[in-house]
């Protein structure tokens, strides 16, 4: 076991994992964020996606140790996030998935979001290949995407709105 | 849209693997044989056996109960005994005390298996006459009619196709925790269309009372099929270690764990001949389906007969003659998956149909539009449609997206240019809703008002991202006559609703939602026989004081379906679903690669119950359809070895395999008193507009190697990946 001290949605966390394991197990196994998901534990599906100091991030494929000493966002923390920058209602990607009917199963959604998320904060005007640019490393198989892209660009015109 | 979306956003549903760990949980992982086909000699565990976090090894002889998980027919043992045959058969559950030392020991298991000879072509395993169930054929007139019919016939085309099989690729994979309950009760968490069935084979397995098991299912992370039968040996694991050592015990399969252990999609290959008159239309057709069904049997004979079923597609065929074998090989058992065996019967059909259309001279379009059935035609399987809307879906897409202007413009985009052709295809779909066995066309609900004047629905319906649920609670706030957010969705539960179908066959909301009307319909009679016109919560603290029952069980079966399989005849369906596209395709044909430029469609879905929803299954449908045909490919060695069996090496569509552009109109029409208040299953029907794509990138590929000068083959295989394509293009000169 390894004593880790990881910064999470916010917050400072200590936490006890084996030293090899994951930031995703980490963040499922020991702090019970579920929200992010394992869809194949090898890099190819995008499901476990968090943010890294802001950027997209493969979190099965990062060590819960070589998180350290960078701020961790993970789907759970966006509302609350929007929330503490002053924002009503929900995070204007989570709004947008929801609206645009983006989802069905769910599975690839959290890690879907935060790439869309961590888009827009770069690129708060992105066209249709900027979009699918971003999230072309994370697989969806219940929506075909249309729905997820029309998410995204409804969240890039609500991004805008509270810029 | 679904009524888990806002939750989903904020990553809130559980699924399974996410659920509150309990204290002392165990975990499992299984060894599975390593070769396609042999005799097992011996199996050492022993060093497995001494890994310091084992609790316990689980083989054949530790099944308290029978040894069999066999749904259709009783063909498929739990772990395998004596024999082996597809690599990927469960031999051992290894239990231990975390997920990676459970596999660090099963890793230091020894299968000592002579290898016999392995098949893994389905007309080889017809050769040997390997059937899993006896080969069915249906006809429409008889031997000597279909003969004439050839004799007559101005134009008769034949050959051969082939489809693959396809990854469900649902994003959670395969998921299962037991929790042992006291005297000897088990609770299963399980990742599963069918709650019922794991609920019978665990208890078969454990020689329990299915009294003694609950089974509950609170969603899937997708499914498609593959998690109707393909869920039970995973659930019914968990549940024979946590019942043995009294313990909770889980079992996620990671990625390549469930590609390598799980059934597909059946691949078929087929012969076909069609014969039609002067003008194109169809005379006779005769064709025979081998059927790839893995080593035992699992859904395969059903799905069989849906491939039968749909074999002449939407199309009216005077004399027919289809055969299918259901064909053993020593591959992973193949499966339900979106279409059952429908779409692989619908691809020979229109094999034929683009062949025919090239001999003739006409386009494909044209010879589907004048061949297709109306009601009181007679499909070969005996049934007579009834409120076929095949005529008006085809030309209503037809003029609605202008086939006629987009045939001129790719037959002028082609002429002027060489390195890239465009192509273009229509694909007319008919499906039939219900499970072809009947006993399965029933459901149950269970419909609580509680003293508040909240309410909870429970049905045998499993969510999964179909959006069933979100349609119960309207079809039940709608009947009851509340405000919706008074209503919740129950999590599926065999202590709710018992002995129910699997959530399957497109069927889901209709069978569900007829139980849920009813059980509403019933509940609102009785507080309508109280006073009139209170407010809903005042209302029902009324009828509580004047002690009226607020629950009520319903249960519900599709009435007039029938079929005699001696015969081969009779009414399978409680009526079909229509509805038709057209596929738009860019071919670079220097690199074999293709664009989906659009896919414009008109589908049938009824009233739909909710638009936002079934626009969803529609898109996403298509995708796994075109997905299906196109760039999937599930690629064995000859030893019967999954080549393909990570996310590296099997391509699925991403978002940049999307059809550039999607259209989807829902035709109005009051032609559907079949289902519930109007609606009409939409699950499956989509897929089947994916082999669109197939036959515009096919069309496409002819317009720059013209079939008479080409040498080539028919270009008829599926999946028509960019390599193939290449092949095609530029092959064999
Ligand atoms: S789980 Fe990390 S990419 Fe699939
Ligand atoms: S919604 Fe199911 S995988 Fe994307």
């Amino acid at each position: 076991m390894r004593l880790l001290e990881l910064e999470i949605n916010g917050d400072r966390l200590h936490v006890a994992a084996p030293p090899h394991w994951t930031l995703l197990e980490v963040l499922r196994y020991e702090l019970g964020l579920t929200g992010t998901k394992q869809g194949c534990d090898k890099g190819d599906c995008g499901a476990c996606t968090v943010l890294v100091d802001g950027k997209p991030q493969l979190s099965c494929l990062m060590l819960g140790s070589a998180a350290q000493g960078h701020a961790i966002t993970t789907i759970e923390g966006l509302l609350p996030a929007h929330r503490a920058q002053g924002g009503a209602g929900a995070d204007p990607v989570q709004d947008a998935f929801d609206r645009c009917g983006a989802l069905q199963c769910g599975f690839c959604q959290p890690g879907m979001m935060l790439s869309a998320k961590a888009l827009l904060s770069e690129n708060p005007t992105p066209t249709s290949t900027d979009i699918k640019h971003a999230l072309s490393g994370n697989l969806c198989r219940c929506t075909g995407y249309t729905q997820i892209l029309e998410a995204a660009l409804l969240a890039a015109t609500k991004t805008e709105e509270v810029l | 849209m679904s009524l888990d979306a806002a939750r989903h956003t904020r990553g809130e549903s559980l699924f399974v693997d996410d659920l509150p760990q309990p204290s002392g949980l165990l975990h499992g992982a299984v060894f599975s044989s390593p070769v396609a086909h042999g005799r097992l000699l011996s199996l050492d565990l022993d060093a497995a056996q001494k890994h310091a976090a084992v609790r316990r090894i689980f083989t054949a002889k530790d099944v308290p109960g029978e040894n069999q998980i066999g749904a259709i027919i009783p063909d498929e043992p739990l772990f395998a005994e004596g024999h082996v045959h597809h690599i990927g058969q469960p031999l051992a559950l290894v239990v231990a005390t975390s997920p990676e030392a459970a596999r660090e020991a099963r890793d230091l298991i020894r299968a000592e298996i002579e290898e016999l000879e392995p098949v893994v072509c389905p007309r080889e395993a017809h050769r040997r006459e390997q059937f899993i169930v006896p080969s069915r054929s249906l006809r429409l007139g008889d031997e000597a009619q279909l003969a004439e019919a050839f004799a007559k016939s101005a134009t008769i085309v034949e050959g051969q196709t082939s489809t693959a099989g396809q990854e469900h690729l649902y994003l959670e994979t395969q998921a299962s925790m037991a929790v042992p309950l006291e005297g000897g009760r088990l609770r299963i968490y399980a990742g599963t269309q069918g709650p019922t069935a794991v609920q019978r084979v665990a208890a078969r397995v454990l020689a329990l009372p299915m009294s003694a098991i609950e089974v509950e299912v609170l969603r899937l992370g997708g499914a498609f099929g593959g998690k109707e039968d393909q869920a039970t040996p995973w659930a019914t694991f968990a549940a024979l270690a946590a019942h043995c050592l009294e313990q909770p015990v889980k079992l996620v399969l990671q990625r390549s764990e469930d590609m390598l252990m799980t059934g597909k999609r059946h691949p078929y290959q087929s012969d076909w001949r069609l014969g039609l008159d002067q003008e194109g239309k169809i005379l006779a057709y005769e064709a025979t389906l081998f059927q790839n069904a893995g080593a035992s049997a699992d859904l395969s004979p059903a799905i069989l007969e849906r491939s039968l079923f749909h074999a002449a597609n939407c199309y009216k065929i005077p004399n027919a003659r289809i055969t299918a074998h259901s064909c053993r090989t020593n591959l992973t058992p193949f499966t339900a998956f979106r279409g059952f065996g429908g779409p692989q019967g619908m691809f020979v059909i229109e094999s034929a149909l683009a062949r025919a259309a090239e001999v003739l001279g006409v386009t494909k379009e044209h010879l589907q539009s004048i061949n297709l059935l109306q009601s009181g035609d007679v499909t070969p399987y005996g049934q007579e449609m009834q409120g076929c809307v095949s005529r008006r879906s085809f030309e209503q897409t037809a003029q609605r997206f202008d086939l006629a202007g987009a045939r001129r413009a790719t037959v002028e985009f082609n002429a002027k240019n060489k390195r890239f052709k465009r192509g273009l295809a229509t694909m007319p779909i008919c499906f039939g809703i219900s499970f072809t066995n009947k006993m399965m066309n029933q459901a149950g609900s269970l419909v609580h008002i509680y003293l508040d004047g909240s309410v909870q629905v429970a049905s045998g319906a499993v969510e999964m991202g179909q959006g069933v649920t979100a349609k119960l609670r309207n079809i039940a706030a709608h009947t009851l006559g509340c405000d919706v957010n008074l209503i919740s969705m129950a999590a599926t539960s065999t202590t709710t609703v018992a002995n129910t179908s699997p959530t399957a066959a497109s069927a889901g909301a209709d069978l569900n939602g007829m139980a849920v009307r009813i059980a509403c319909t019933q509940l609102r009679e009785r507080l309508d026989a109280l006073e009139r016109g209170l407010p809903w919560k005042e209302l029902i603290n009324h009828a509580h004081q004047e002690r009226v029952h607020l629950s009520s069980a319903a249960h519900y079966a599709t009435p007039n379906i029938h079929y005699d399989k001696d015969a081969e005849w009779g009414a399978p369906f409680a009526y079909h679903v229509y509805g038709s596209s057209i596929t738009r395709v860019t071919v670079d044909c220097l690199l074999g690669t293709y664009k989906i430029d659009s896919v414009e469609i008109v589908h049938d879905a009824g009233k739909s119950l909710a638009p936002l929803i079934d626009r969803g299954q529609v898109e996403g449908g298509l995708a796994q359809g075109i997905g299906w045909l196109t760039v999937e490919d599930l690629a064995y060695s000859d030893d019967g070895r999954l080549l393909s069996h990570n996310l590296a090496t099997y391509k699925a569509p991403d978002i940049y395999s999307a059809p550039v552009k999607i259209e989807v109109e829902f035709l109005e029409h009051d032609e559907s008193p079949c289902a519930v208040l109007g609606s009409k299953g939409i699950g499956e029907p989509p897929l089947m507009y994916g082999i669109g794509a197939f036959f515009a990138i096919r069309d496409a590929a002819r317009a720059f190697r013209p079939v008479e000068r080409s040498g080539a083959e028919d270009l008829l295989c599926a999946p028509l990946t960019p390599e193939r394509l290449l092949m095609y293009l530029h092959g064999n000169r």
